[in-house]
């Protein structure tokens, strides 16, 4: 038997009989370069989206959680509704203690400051004193110098983290690393440059600020024991829902908290933000594959429209092939060659070109800091179209084809 | 005897099924120039696609080379018409869109020859049918004689056992029906045994044998008077 792969008259005749009709091979082979350019581009398409609105939360745990406290909304133990809640040190000193399902925990206390340095000098900076834990809940991205660690915040040391903007701006060419700047006239010394992987923000962002302990920042500008609001993350299998009573047991020990009162402490709750994105993008994964598949189908229809096409043109042809002795496989071979040689070529097209447009659309979205956002189809994922598309392209072409072979060649030679 | 068929019936199924083979017994020597002779209606393009392993019956025997052809498999019907028989159709059958050198060439092809061996016998029997010089013509660009004749070249490529030709000169001007007439003589001359199908008194009267068939039966011949 020839093997019709390595016989090279094979593509010969190929070669002829798809370049007999050029206009049609070419119309067919673009409904299919189409079909595969379009799934490919939404299937990367639908990931890209999905990195982009990820990006956003770059740099946060994903089970972290942010307690806001507010006003009370019911009157309690004699104190009127609409009072402002402080949440204090001996909150976070007992959430420490009591909620064991906590992974990390920081009070932040929020000031505004005049940042000075040498002849220059900004006014309404924010400062956020935070913990060291802090950190560990909001992944920074440190430029310069080090973060601050417990030895620091036991000493009180007056040291300070500059926002990358505010670094920019305040030193320019100069190394900020070592400097005293003023903040409100106390003099701090600067130990490193950081600023904010992604774009969301929990209170100020990283990059227009000043960030110190939150210790050293109520000792230094007499700020009391209270705090502005907490973060904190879950541990392995504790959603930040979970936690939320425990500390909310807590907040009515210490405060005047109705039990039905839930709008004095809210909790802004990432995993669930999380959790939406994702849904958002299984829903849009889904629509993109079907639409996808439904431009696949309506490639390979054309496909076995053409194929049947092309066969009934050439039924005398097919009958006088059978006649001087071709074989029913030889003349399947020839049909389905034919389309899957357009399938494939035009696939791989379609797939070329996808990929080109993904590359471009990942370059034009690239961000200096989170990187791509991952407009990209795997090579599985190309290689599955490529499989799909050629598996119905041949179905596509094996109907018209086994249809030709029940007609008898003495019959097809008197077709016209 | 070459071909030997041996009561022969064919039945078209249908709502009215159709008998129009009704017992043919036909012997055929080797190197004979025979015509097949009949109405239309008669059953000889029946006896003619039986004959080329086109189309099966239904009882009967029938022999070709010594071989029983019956109830063959398509693959097995394929491969002993492209090596046994060597088809000519009335409307030529040339392959539009290939030039005559790939038309004379093509039973070989699937045959598993290599592309240059075919190409090389191809031109032998185009040289053999005075059309070397047309070798590279696409069958649109030759007269009706020439396709008849590129037709009969890629009848013999494959060295067959016999010519099976179908109506030759029905499209053919009468002058160019001389001309194919004595190809095929000279075929048959050179030892090839020829059979064809007609309903031209003058073409069969240019053969050694008639054949007559009438309603699906062989018209048993007269005896001949020679003047």
């Amino acid at each position: 038997m020839r093997n019709p792969v390595f016989d090279i008259d094979n593509w010969r005749e190929i070669g002829t009989t798809l370049a007999r009709n050029k206009t049609r091979t070419f119309l067919t082979a673009f409904g299919i370069f189409w079909g595969t350019a379009m799934l490919a581009m939404l299937w990367g398409g639908a990931a890209g989206l999905k990195g982009m609105l990820m990006r956003n939360f770059d740099g946060f745990a994903t089970n972290m959680g942010a307690i806001l406290p507010s006003r009370t909304s019911i009157s309690y133990k004699g104190y009127n509704k609409g009072m402002i809640i402080r949440l204090n040190q001996t909150d976070l000193e007992m959430i420490r203690q009591k909620v064991d399902k906590i992974e990390a925990l920081s009070g932040i206390v929020l000031n505004v400051v005049t940042v000075g340095y040498g002849s220059k000098s900004k006014q309404g900076v924010n400062a956020q004193g935070v913990e060291e834990d802090f950190f560990n809940i909001q992944l920074p991205e440190v430029y310069k110098g080090r973060l601050f660690n417990t030895a620091d915040v036991n000493s009180m040391k007056k040291s300070v983290l500059l926002g990358k903007n505010l670094a920019d701006e305040i030193f320019g060419q100069e190394d900020p690393l070592g400097k005293f700047i003023s903040l409100n006239g106390i003099y701090f010394q600067v130990i490193g440059v950081i600023g904010q992987k992604s774009e969301a923000q929990i209170g100020a962002k990283l990059d227009d600020s000043v960030i110190m302990p939150e210790k050293v920042m109520r000792g230094a500008f007499g700020m009391g024991t209270n705090i502005d609001f907490i973060v904190f993350t879950g541990r392995q299998g504790h959603d930040p829902d979970d936690i939320k009573p425990d500390m909310m047991r807590i907040f009515r020990l210490n405060h005047p908290i109705h039990p039905d009162d839930d709008q004095a402490v809210r909790m802004m709750n990432i995993a669930e933000q999380f959790r939406m994105v994702d849904n958002v993008f299984i829903g849009v994964s889904l629509l993109a594959l079907f639409v996808g598949a439904g431009t696949l189908i309506a490639g390979i229809i054309g496909v076995g429209n053409i194929m049947w096409i092309i066969v009934k043109e050439r039924t005398q042809e097919i009958g006088i092939r059978r006649a001087i002795g071709a074989k029913p496989r030889d003349i399947i071979v020839q049909v389905l060659s034919e389309g899957l040689v357009l399938t494939a070529v035009a696939g791989i097209a379609g797939i070329v070109f996808a990929t080109l447009v993904l590359f471009v659309v990942d370059k034009a979205t690239y961000d200096p800091v989170t990187g791509s956002a991952h407009f990209l189809f795997s090579l599985t994922a190309a290689l599955w179209i490529m499989f799909i598309f050629l598996f119905l392209g041949t179905i596509a072409g094996l109907i018209p084809s086994i249809k030709a072979m029940k007609i008898k060649p003495i019959e097809a030679m008197r077709d016209k | 005897m070459i071909i030997s068929l041996n009561d022969v019936n064919k039945t078209y199924p249908g709502a009215v099924p159709l008998h129009v083979l009704k017992g043919i017994n036909l012997g055929i020597e080797k190197g004979e120039l025979v015509s097949i002779m009949g109405a239309s209606g008669s059953g000889k393009s029946t006896l003619l696609n039986i004959l080329g392993i086109l189309d099966n019956y239904d009882t009967g025997e029938y022999r070709l080379d010594g071989l029983l052809i019956k109830n063959l498999s398509e693959n097995h019907a394929a491969e002993l018409r492209n090596k046994m028989i060597g088809f000519v159709f009335q409307s030529f059958n040339l392959i539009s869109y290939k030039n005559a050198l790939e038309n004379v060439a093509l039973p070989l092809f699937y045959q598993g020859v290599s592309r240059k061996k075919r190409n090389r016998l191809a031109m032998e029997q185009l040289e053999r049918m005075g059309l070397a010089d047309r070798a590279h013509h696409m069958p649109g660009e030759l007269s009706g004689g020439q396709k008849q004749r590129v037709a009969i070249a890629r009848s013999l490529i494959t060295n067959p056992t016999i010519i099976l030709a179908d109506e030759p000169t029905g499209a053919l001007d009468s002058k160019t029906s001389k001309e194919v007439m004595e190809v095929f003589r000279q075929l048959n001359r050179d030892g090839m045994t020829v059979v064809i199908v007609t309903h031209d008194p003058g073409v069969a009267a240019a053969t050694d044998r008639v054949i007559r068939i009438e309603d699906g039966l062989i018209v048993p011949a007269k005896p001949q008077i020679n003047v």
